[in-house]
């Protein structure tokens, strides 16, 4: 079996550079056609994410976000729901570790803060969730539907928390205070505590989803719904526990991202992470060990962006773009080739066994 | 006017769609109206293009469009504007030339299914359909329904258009058919005129002459009811498949069939008895004991239930032989899941021993479940629910899509589980199945049990399903 483990990992990774590669050479043309040289502005990308030490360091921060958003979008797609809403529950999920840190117990010791906090985080987003989880099996709600249009109540609740109850006390700026130091995750240099549980909340997905009944059930109401009730399991709850649970990984990187790198809330905290994630899940082919490899690709593509942007004067417009390259190549070779298209079998009717 | 006759599974449906360009075939020529068809350009366009129309056992009408709506769009050179004025008027001449009468202003959803077969056959005339193809056409029609269908279609042979007509009932095709070719597990075994030959031969060419019998112990004495269904009543998704106060009890050692024509409440009754369907009233008892239609409580009762719709009912596609093994047991099944974990060690072990005991080909646990034949995963859902030796086997449509052989290994372990002791609840809308294997049969008519006097055959039963479908 870890052999097995070995190629899915071997694999998404391969996957990544040969999207890498591709993108490269797209990236030139887009580049080319903007008006900037290709040649400097993508050797700042490559040496931004890989080059050096601190390189790496800004790769492994910006890719621990995606490692829990990426883990909670294959959740919820492993059971055949399409959670579009891990930005929004990141958001909210910082929004409730922010208000445990800056006015529930800023006092805490750190030992109590830290899991508080983090719970929190996990907390809210399980919660915004739910409710798409419980919208779709009471009312029959598409999950994608809610759980984009709950995108944009998250965003704007954190817009709200900053101009109002968790505004930082100098009532400056629309942002919070800043977390007291007890609050903030053990860190060496930059990289904090989070990556660590990132890693391990890999496993645990893994674990979860192959190892368990409940990750059984899952996979069960992800690939045919209808055979799974027949199997005397109800697809409704399964999703909606699905969903919580997803909801709660993306909120604890909302969570890990305020206590371990900004230190406080403000807008514009997520710079896309939960949508990036779509497309993390997706090279990683759904499955949670492969996510590690697709995170860090992701992760090294936006700390290469930002390298880009800072030492060949590419506009970050442009570097956007640039990103949106790389993720469409990524995505289309997530699915691999196309077999032949399937008949419907209404149409076709019984075959021969 | 062609008959292509076969048992289910036998080919006949994946013919007719490489007629169609539906399936491209592994070798082999065809010819349409006397000139070769290169199987590179063959898509169901290009079949359309040259007069090749088919007619679906499932109608493939956009349900909320009306008739002519569902004719004027999709046509194969249409052009770009088009009036509906012009084409109702059009629709109904076709319709009239042909009696093919369907009500044209409303919604196909609306229609019968004998009036929603017919829009489908004029869309294929509209169409410029030389040769006509139909799937099993009386399926869904009463025995009126069938004869008016017969009239239609022999005025379009006699207009020189060409019928291929697909059916596994002998008398249908002895009543129309000017030839007929009989295909078995997938080779055509022969073509006859139709006026040389009779019902008999043409049963001896379906199955095979050399099949042995079903062996079933002469002398068997049921034992108590183990299965009741008391008034049960449901919900249908359709009026005629709304279960209404159904009373039904099994023996053990029992194998009572349930005759019927699809649509009559067989899907529901297999969803209540499964537990999917809430019934609105009635009860299911097992060993005479009440029990919650629920999906647990009923298997952990003892009431074990066999699908033919094995894609969405029996098995999980994607899943392993092992995971669909112990797919069931999710919940309370601590041989497998032990403490909530998934013991696949043991499942990996337990799919061995079954593939190994039920000959499943290829016995590899850790295989998609899709990459085995119908045959070989059915033999893995009848190894899953005949475990532990069930109080009550449900068994509905066990045998679709099977070949041959699958079949029989299917009817024999129905009557191994009940000569075990279990009662066994056969629903089916093969006739010939519920006959080689009841001990005892009633049918299902419009959601309602309906008495089959003992000792009647094919045809008085026939009657019985169809002259209540036809009120």
């Amino acid at each position: 079996m870890s052999e097995r483990l070995l190629r899915v990992t071997l694999s998404a990774a391969g996957r990544a550079g040969l999207a890498a590669l591709i993108g490269v050479g797209v990236v030139a043309c887009v580049l080319a056609v903007l008006g900037y040289e290709p040649g400097p502005a993508l050797a700042a990308l490559v040496s931004g994410s890989m080059g050096s030490g601190a390189a790496w360091t800004a790769t492994a921060l910006k890719a621990t976000p995606l490692l829990f958003t990426g883990l909670a979008v294959t959740i919820a797609f492993r059971c055949g729901v399409w959670n579009i809403g891990a930005e929004g529950q990141l958001l909210f999920g910082a929004l409730c570790a922010t208000a445990v840190a800056t006015r529930i117990a800023p006092g805490a010791p750190g030992l109590a803060l830290v899991p508080g906090l983090a719970l929190a985080a996990a907390a809210g987003g399980a919660l915004l969730g739910a409710i798409a989880g419980v919208l779709k099996a009471r009312r029959g709600v598409s999950e994608v539907i809610s759980t984009i249009l709950l995108n944009f109540v998250a965003i704007q609740l954190v817009a709200l928390a900053v101009q109002g109850p968790l505004q930082e006390s100098a009532g400056a700026y629309p942002k919070s205070d800043p977390f007291p130091p007890a609050a903030m995750l053990p860190a060496w240099g930059r990289v904090h505590l989070g990556l660590g549980v990132a890693l391990a909340s890999a496993f645990a997905a893994y674990a979860l989803v192959f190892r368990s009944a409940f990750g059984f059930r899952v996979r069960a109401v992800g690939l045919s719904a209808r055979a799974a009730r027949f199997a005397g399991i109800s697809p409704e709850r399964t999703a909606l526990a699905a969903l919580a649970l997803s909801g709660a990984l993306a909120g604890l990187a909302g969570g890990v991202e305020v206590s371990g790198v900004t230190g406080q809330l403000f807008q514009g905290l997520s710079p896309g992470t939960g949508y990036t994630a779509i497309a993390v899940a997706l090279l990683a082919r759904l499955h949670p060990i492969a996510v590690i490899p697709a995170a860090f690709f992701f992760g090294a593509l936006e700390a290469g962006a930002g390298a880009m942007q800072r030492a060949a004067g590419v506009p970050a417009v442009a570097t956007q773009i640039v990103q949106a390259v790389v993720i469409l190549v990524s995505v289309g070779l997530a699915f691999g080739r196309r077999a032949a298209p399937e008949l419907d079998p209404e149409l076709v009717g019984e075959g021969p066994s | 006017m062609h008959a292509l006759l076969g048992e289910n599974g036998a080919g006949k449906s994946t013919l007719m769609n490489v007629l169609l360009g539906l399936v491209r075939p592994d070798g082999g020529a065809l010819q349409v109206a006397g000139e070769s068809i290169d199987w590179r350009r063959w898509s169901p366009a290009e079949a359309a293009r040259r007069g090749v129309g088919m007619v679906h056992q499932h109608s493939s009408l956009v349900p909320a469009m009306n008739a002519v709506e569902n004719l004027c769009f999709g046509g194969v050179e249409g052009p770009w504007l088009f009036s509906p004025e012009a084409e109702r008027v059009r629709v109904a001449a076709l319709a009239e030339r042909f009696g093919l009468g369907v009500p044209l202003d409303r919604p196909v959803d609306d229609l019968s299914p004998g009036e929603r077969q017919r829009a489908e056959i004029l869309r294929a005339l509209a169409r410029g359909a030389r040769l006509l193809v139909l799937d099993e056409p009386t399926s869904v029609l009463t025995p009126g329904e069938s004869e008016h269908l017969f009239a239609s279609l022999r005025r379009m042979r006699d207009e020189g258009r060409a019928v291929i007509f697909i059916s596994h009932k002998l008398d249908e095709v002895e009543a129309i058919a000017d030839r007929v070719t009989v295909l078995r597990r997938g080779v055509s075994v022969a073509t006859r005129d139709a006026r040389g030959t009779d019902a008999r031969e043409l049963g001896r060419l379906m199955l095979g002459a050399d099949l042995p019998p079903l062996e079933r112990s002469a002398a068997r004495r049921f034992g108590p009811v183990r299965l009741g269904i008391r008034g049960l009543s449901a919900p249908g998704s359709s009026e005629a498949g709304r279960l209404r106060a159904i009373e039904l009890a099994v023996r053990g050692g029992e194998v009572v069939g349930v005759a019927g024509i699809d649509g009559n409440g067989q899907r529901e009754l297999e969803e209540v008895l499964a537990g999917v369907r809430a019934p609105s009233s009635g009860r299911i008892e097992v060993d005479g004991r009440s029990v919650s239609p629920d999906v647990r409580s009923l298997r952990a009762a003892g009431l074990a239930h066999l699908s033919g719709d094995r894609e969405r009912a029996g098995l999980v596609p994607g899943f392993t032989l092992a995971e669909n093994l112990v797919l069931k047991g999710s919940y309370d099944d601590s041989r497998f899941f032990p403490r909530g974990v998934l013991d696949l060690a043991a499942a990996r072990a337990a799919a061995r021993r079954v593939a190994e005991r039920y000959a499943i080909r290829p016995p590899d646990p850790d295989l998609d479940i899709r990459s085995l034949s119908g045959g070989n995963a059915q033999k893995l859902a009848v190894a899953r629910e005949l475990e532990g030796e069930p109080a009550a086997l449900v068994a509905v449509n066990p045998t679709r899509g099977l070949d041959v052989g699958s079949a029989r290994f299917v009817h024999s372990q129905l009557l191994a589980v009940a000569a075990a002791g279990s009662a066994v609840l056969l629903v089916s809308t093969e006739l010939e199945e519920v006959l080689s294997l009841a001990d005892r049969v009633v049918a299902l008519v419009r959601g309602g049990i309906v008495p089959v006097p003992e000792g009647s055959d094919a045809a008085a039963i026939g009657a019985i399903l169809l002259g209540r479908s036809a009120a």
